[in-house]
């Protein structure tokens, strides 16, 4: 455990669409102001932002460290999820992966991570039955965090476990059930303030620079901010994307760290079944430490969704599919042996004329030449920018929309995928345009989902404001 | 390292075809049964049991030389099923020609069946074996449509021209079907049918795509010097190559969608064995695999009756209509018969073997003396590739 523990590195990931009309009768006039939520696009789910959100940071997390996915949606009940996160950032078998489960293991990772034990993700899907007072005030994000000292230092901490029916669900639920919020409100509320002046106090200080106030209840989160001399600036970003859970905290902490001088204070409150708080001192190495996008970068990236494609996206509106049998589940022993084509995307590098193979073969696709097995070079093209070549959209997809882009792309450097385009209307893919891989769940068919990466547009050229897949 | 005409050369006595339809009543044994006696039943001295040896192609019907040994209770013969993705029944007849080039046998048969019509599915229904699930799950459309943008942006073809080719495509190939009683859809179509047809993939309606019905053929073949034995009007099988691609196209850069390399290198293969040296005058009329309307502009270039680029101004022109130059899919081509797999390619055979006889009626193309088989199966970048030249004349 290093002397002082702190965070090395950061990222947070909105996906790239928001919700801000829920309305099922369009002719009612629409609510003014209200919030808007984070919707994780159809082929997401808290794996694949997971790894959207560690890919740029953690592929060096040691032996020993445990890598941690907390959430409260994992895709699999038994099944390890973090697995897949660890298979597709290619951590050392030394790397443990790890589940952590239930409303407060967003902070409790953050914690882990602050020792110097783990790695973490922090990722939530939140859904709740349609008109739900809070639909738009819950959202869907994920965040990672490195251990270290780069971009923070930790002062002080506190927790206090508090036992209270606040937010339920039984396995195979979908929405959360909750308790009325003013019984839970005043108990978070004295959680929080007990807890963040313990850690106030170890740490010495009696104000800070910034108080970021992540909670599962709206009015605890509300006086807290009060009473704890807020600015603000969390609340804010939070009506960007509702509350998103077990990442929440880890994404208010990364806002507040895109942001934050060296040098300056932060105390991360966390007040969800109890209360953490962090005291933490802002690293000199902070504007290095982020990897991807800020995160008002991507909330000011981000395409607003209609209500329909929502629902339909949820599996929460039963909509009439083609005519065409679901595709195929993946197999257990191909996918094993072909792991790193299929979770880090890597392509064979032919040693006797040099061009990229994908999927990987013995034998070069360009040259004809068959590699020895221990010379086959390996290539990873999941950081690198495809150029379309040609598109096409198929208005036959089982994916829940009505159509999807298919491109063949070749990789800057050497390689071509023929894949899904994704987080772009489909009409909008044209031959020539930069796009770069993304994680993500291209299907489930017999309860086994099937992760591989899609390819979406080169941040220059994503196109904010699309609402719907044209065409139709 | 060589690609020759066969020792021995090989001729086409008879043939049978199927309608294809909607064939509800009939099974894939049913049709292989009709198939095989029209053929059989056209050459007045022969019987089943004058065929050495048989082959039957089917991707998806049946799995064993039994596909076609049980329902015509063959007794004691080698039968060889084979499976060559759309290209099937093409790969039937090629086996079936090499047994008897090569002396093995004296007469052998090719077949093909596919029953497609017992699926509530519309479209081809291939199952792969276990997989990464790493492959996107293309609709042969979807994969097709890929040489729509990909050969407009190379030749500076716009959006409105390249639409129209493509509709003459599905107008001609459905204007030659309405007069060939053995096509499936029997209807001219209007240009404004084409293109309001509600859209598959890319630029692709429901009517740039061939239909689905289910079919058998057959042929007798044996060595042209037995020809004449059986048959005053045997076609010859004057040239024939098969390409199975390596699929670099799509596991690679470099591939631009405005091809079939494997369809060139068999195209040019085939006419060096049959003479051919200037396809676009020397051939009466062709049989191509036009499973949707680009794919059969991008083969009249392929197959060398077009300049690169130029296609579909030619196809604009007329120059492969019925009476244009260069007959293209006379008998409706799969836009009108459909596409049960491994009857398609001795299908398309059959065509040219009724032209080559001067037998095909209202759609007889005069003078007829050399015909174009082309099969393929797979998608652009990755495909199987089958051309023949067949001709009335050893």
């Amino acid at each position: 455990m290093p002397d002082q523990p702190g965070i090395d590195a950061y990222a947070a990931y909105l996906p790239a669409y928001a919700l801000d009309d829920n309305r099922l009768d369009p002719t009612v006039p629409p609510r003014a102001g209200g919030p808007t939520r984070s919707v994780a696009g159809y082929d997401e789910d808290t794996v694949t932002m997971a790894v959207e959100a560690l890919r740029h940071i953690a592929a060096d997390t040691p032996a020993g460290r445990h890598l941690l996915l907390a959430t409260t949606s994992a895709p699999y009940e038994a099944k390890t999820s973090a697995g897949v996160a660890h298979e597709a950032l290619g951590l050392d078998p030394g790397v443990t992966a790890l589940d952590l489960r239930g409303h407060r293991a967003g902070a409790s990772a953050l914690d882990l991570v602050l020792r110097g034990v783990a790695t973490a993700a922090l990722a939530d899907v939140r859904t709740t039955r349609p008109g739900a007072p809070d639909e738009l005030a819950q959202g869907d994000a994920a965040a990672a965090f490195v251990g270290g000292r780069r971009a923070a230092v930790l002062l002080a901490r506190a927790g206090h476990t508090s036992e209270v029916l606040d937010r339920w669900r039984l396995p195979g639920e979908r929405h959360d059930r909750v308790w009325d919020e003013r019984f839970t409100a005043e108990i978070l509320v004295a959680a929080g303030l007990d807890t963040a002046r313990r850690a106030l106090a170890e740490a010495s200080l009696d104000t800070v620079d910034q108080v970021v106030v992540s909670s599962s209840n709206v009015r605890a989160a509300t006086t807290l901010r009060r009473a704890l001399g807020g600015t603000g600036q969390d609340a804010t970003i939070e009506r960007a994307t509702g509350f998103t859970g077990v990442a929440h905290p880890g994404l208010l902490l990364a806002a507040a760290l895109d942001e934050a001088q060296p040098g300056q204070t932060i105390l991360l409150l966390s007040a969800t079944e109890g209360a953490d708080a962090f005291v933490l001192r802002v690293g000199d190495g902070v504007r290095a430490a982020r990897g991807g996008p800020a995160v008002r970068a991507q909330l000011a990236a981000r395409q607003r969704l209609g209500y329909g494609r929502y629902l339909r996206w949820r599996g929460l509106l039963d909509v009439q599919g083609p005519a065409r049998p679901a595709a195929p589940a993946p197999a257990a022993p191909p996918m094993h042996r072909r792991a790193g084509w299929k979770y880090r995307l890597e392509g064979s590098r032919c040693d006797a004329c040099g061009r990229v193979t994908t999927p990987p073969g013995r034998v070069c696709a360009s040259c004809g030449i068959a590699g020895s097995d221990a010379a086959t070079g390996k290539v990873s093209l999941r950081e690198r920018t495809a150029r379309v070549v040609s598109v096409t959209r198929d208005h036959l997809t089982t994916m829940p929309e009505p159509e999807v882009a298919i491109v063949v792309a070749d990789v800057d450097g050497g390689g071509r995928l023929s894949a899904y385009a994704t987080d772009v209307a489909p009409g909008d893919v044209v031959v020539g345009m930069p796009m770069t891989p993304t994680f993500r769940r291209l299907w489930t068919t017999d309860s086994i989902h099937n992760y591989f990466w899609k390819l979406r547009p080169a941040p220059a050229d994503a196109a904010p404001g699309k609402d719907t897949a044209d065409g139709q | 390292m060589a690609s020759r005409r066969t020792t021995h050369d090989v001729a086409i006595v008879a043939m049978g075809c199927t309608p294809f339809r909607d064939h509800w009543n009939s099974s894939a044994d049913d049709l292989l049964v009709d198939a095989v006696q029209e053929c059989v039943g056209s050459l007045p001295d022969v019987t089943l049991d004058d065929v050495d040896a048989f082959w039957v192609g089917t991707q998806g019907s049946g799995l064993s030389g039994q596909t076609l040994a049980r329902p015509l209770r063959l007794a004691g013969k080698p039968v060889t099923r084979v499976e060559n993705y759309c290209a099937t029944g093409s790969e039937a007849l090629r086996n079936a020609a090499f047994a008897v080039a090569s002396g093995a046998y004296d007469m052998v048969m090719a077949t093909g069946v596919e029953k497609l019509k017992d699926s509530s599915y519309s479209g081809l229904s291939a199952v792969f074996p276990p997989a990464d699930g790493t492959d996107v799950d293309w609709t042969a459309p979807a994969g097709f449509s890929l040489l729509a943008p990909a050969y407009q942006a190379a030749y500076g073809v716009d959006a409105q021209e390249m639409r129209a080719a493509m509709t003459r495509v599905a107008v001609k190939n459905h204007a030659n079907g309405a007069r060939n009683e053995r096509a499936q859809f029997r209807k001219a179509v209007s240009a404004e049918t084409v293109e309001r047809s509600p859209r598959i993939a890319g630029q692709l309606g429901v009517m740039d795509c061939s239909g689905v019905s289910d079919g058998a053929a057959a042929a007798i073949l044996v060595r042209a010097e037995d020809a004449h034995r059986y048959t005053d009007k045997p076609v010859y099988l004057r040239g024939m190559s098969f390409v199975a691609g390596s699929g670099s196209g799509m596991a690679a850069d470099g591939y631009d969608f405005t091809t079939f390399p494997e369809v060139v290198t068999a195209a040019r293969e085939a006419y060096a064995q049959a003479g051919v040296t200037d396809p676009a005058t020397q051939i009466s009329l062709a049989e191509v695999h036009d499973c949707f309307t680009p794919t059969e502009v991008v083969l009249m270039e392929d197959l060398g009756f077009s300049a690169r680029g130029k296609a579909w101004r030619d196809i604009l022109d007329g120059r492969y209509d019925a009476d244009g130059a260069l007959p293209v899919n006379t008998d409706g081509g799969l836009k009108s018969f459909g596409h049960p797999i491994g009857a398609t390619g001795l299908r398309m055979m059959f065509e040219c073997f009724t032209q080559l006889r001067g037998e095909a009626g209202a759609r007889q193309v005069p003078d007829a003396r050399l015909a174009v088989a082309q099969n393929l199966g797979g998608q652009p970048g990755s495909c199987v590739a089958f051309v023949a030249v067949l001709g009335n004349e050893r």
